[in-house]
């Protein structure tokens, strides 16, 4: 489903992704694991073609993304990892106005907006939301034109226990979906609870990329998932 | 084949329009302008001993520096508040199947109906004042006049995308802004004047004849004068000006075509600078 082959990307002198190459298989949930700035977001956000790269390809559906971003972009949905939306407008024109670019019908969108609890919510502004609030109407954004591949970047990074355990049951129901899922975490549970595999970023390069079945059957009899991440990112690179 | 939607386009120009319409510096913009637009009416009958309004060419003559002012600077403001608005409103649009230049161009229409609908209502309410108290003398004037400071708005526009899509970071883009603000309204005729001194005869006319070319807020004042009947008071020069030019309708035009040249070209450069980069 989708095919990242040596990526490589650079910003002026400094290389954010290094020769990173993967695939993910249909109706696989991928979990990409890493401290901050080691390439997770801007493998997340080349995927979906935000992010030019200096080198190598990604085929999403065997669509090259950046010669068929359009295309390739019709199959995905992405929450950014900060999602803002314009304060004055309401939570149904949001809604809206995201299902108009997909040719999804106000009545659809309504429908969507009332499914994820905003009774009472829709037709107030944003400005009146909490951050998880916002969160929540991200992911009913994304989930509205039904792709058949989600890009998530942090989800729960603004959630309250509450909002992480809703986005866990989403996600729980868009595997059952046979939906494609990449999403970016640092809850290292949450990788092992949600993800068939995990993919392990240390400074732009892939540490690991390891079947959570795999890492049961090994690391996880003796360690837990935390000392498998340390074993790959290293103390060191915090004590920098 | 990368073919645009306009369905699309519209749609994204609806939601920018929504966005500014609904924010509070389009409406002070709004009262503001509409108030000066008014109020410079007034000010023009009292200055010049006369009782009652003026009528619609004399008002647009008023109304001209107010226009050649505030119209750039607010659209330079509004077009880098738009373009380089936040991180995550932008990823998420942009990631959507829509092409970049589809972004591009609905945001600048959403921007410009927002901003043409401000100044519009100013222009209207001003309008209906003086045309119940002088009649419909000078209104096509007043029609043309309208619509250069539009244009004058959509070329402003179209330099602030320039300026956003060319830096990354929001605070360079406002002053790179600002700095294009005083380049175009006060420094330009400056430096042109001064060039010009340097050089004699045909070959200083030759530059000055030009350097309106470089300038969108000097077209459009040379464009409006002519429109109102006003070029006399360039004098000789403004003889000369339009005998260089060909004569009015032939100087409107070519005012006019080069001021879509200045929408044109930046646009087409924002546009692959955009392709270029990264979100």
């Amino acid at each position: 489903m989708i095919s990242v082959q040596h990526l490589t990307k650079q910003y002026g002198k400094f290389t954010a992704v290094n020769d990173v190459s993967f695939d993910v298989k249909q109706g696989e949930v991928f979990a990409f694991l890493g401290p901050n700035g080691s390439g997770k977001t801007t493998t997340l956000k080349s995927i979906v073609g935000l992010c030019l790269p200096t080198h190598g390809t990604i085929l999403v559906n065997n669509l090259d993304v950046r010669k068929r971003s359009k295309e390739a972009k019709n199959l995905i949905s992405y929450l950014p990892q900060r999602v803002i939306f314009p304060e004055t407008l309401t939570a149904r024109e949001v809604v809206r106005f995201y299902g108009s670019l997909r040719n999804i019908s106000r009545s659809a969108a309504d429908e969507a907006l009332a499914n994820a609890g905003f009774n009472g919510f829709s037709d107030k502004p944003v400005n009146e939301f909490s951050g998880g609030m916002i969160q929540r109407l991200g992911m009913t954004v994304i989930s509205l034109p039904d792709s058949p591949i989600l890009l998530l970047d942090e989800p729960t990074a603004n959630l309250d226990p509450q909002g992480v355990k809703q986005f866990r049951d989403f996600i729980l129901q868009q595997k059952e979906k046979g939906k494609t899922i990449i999403f970016s975490t640092h809850l290292l549970a949450e990788a092992e609870q949600l993800a068939d595999r995990v993919a392990i970023f240390v400074s732009g390069k892939l540490g690991a990329l390891e079947s959570i079945d795999d890492l049961r059957t090994t690391f996880l009899k003796t360690g837990t998932i935390e000392d498998l991440y340390l074993h790959y990112v290293g103390s060191s690179h915090y004590e920098k | 084949m990368n073919t645009m939607n306009l369905l699309l386009i519209t749609r994204i120009a609806r939601q920018e329009l929504l966005v500014n319409i609904r924010n509070k510096w389009t409406i002070i913009f709004a009262v503001v302008f509409g108030v000066l637009i008014v109020g410079i009416s007034y000010i023009g009958i009292v200055a010049e001993g006369f009782s009652g309004m003026q009528n619609f060419t004399r008002t647009s003559a008023s109304m001209l520096n107010l226009v050649l002012y505030i119209v750039p600077l607010v659209s330079l403001i509004m077009g880098t508040l738009s373009f380089t608005g936040d991180r995550g409103t932008t990823e998420l649009l942009f990631s959507q199947p829509v092409f970049r230049a589809e972004v591009l161009l609905g945001k600048v229409l959403g921007l410009f109906f927002s901003l043409s609908l401000s100044m519009i209502i100013g222009f209207v309410v001003a309008g209906g004042i003086i045309s119940s108290v002088t009649g419909g003398e000078g209104l096509l004037q007043y029609a043309m006049f309208v619509i250069l400071s539009l244009l004058l708005a959509l070329v402003f526009l179209v330099v602030a995308v320039l300026i956003s899509t060319t830096n990354n970071r929001t605070s360079r883009s406002f002053g790179i802004s600002l700095f294009a603000w005083f380049f175009f309204v006060l420094f330009y005729d400056l430096i042109v004047l001064g060039v010009s001194l340097l050089f004699k005869g045909q070959t200083a006319n030759i530059i000055l004849f030009l350097s309106l070319f470089g300038n969108p807020v000097d077209m459009v004042r040379v464009a409006s004068l002519i429109i109102l009947d006003n070029v006399t008071i360039f004098g000789a020069a403004g003889a000369a000006l339009l005998r260089f030019l060909g004569g009015s309708g032939l100087s409107i035009t070519l005012l006019t075509g080069s001021l879509l040249l200045w929408i044109g070209i930046p646009l087409v450069i924002a546009r692959r600078m955009l392709n270029k980069q990264d979100i």
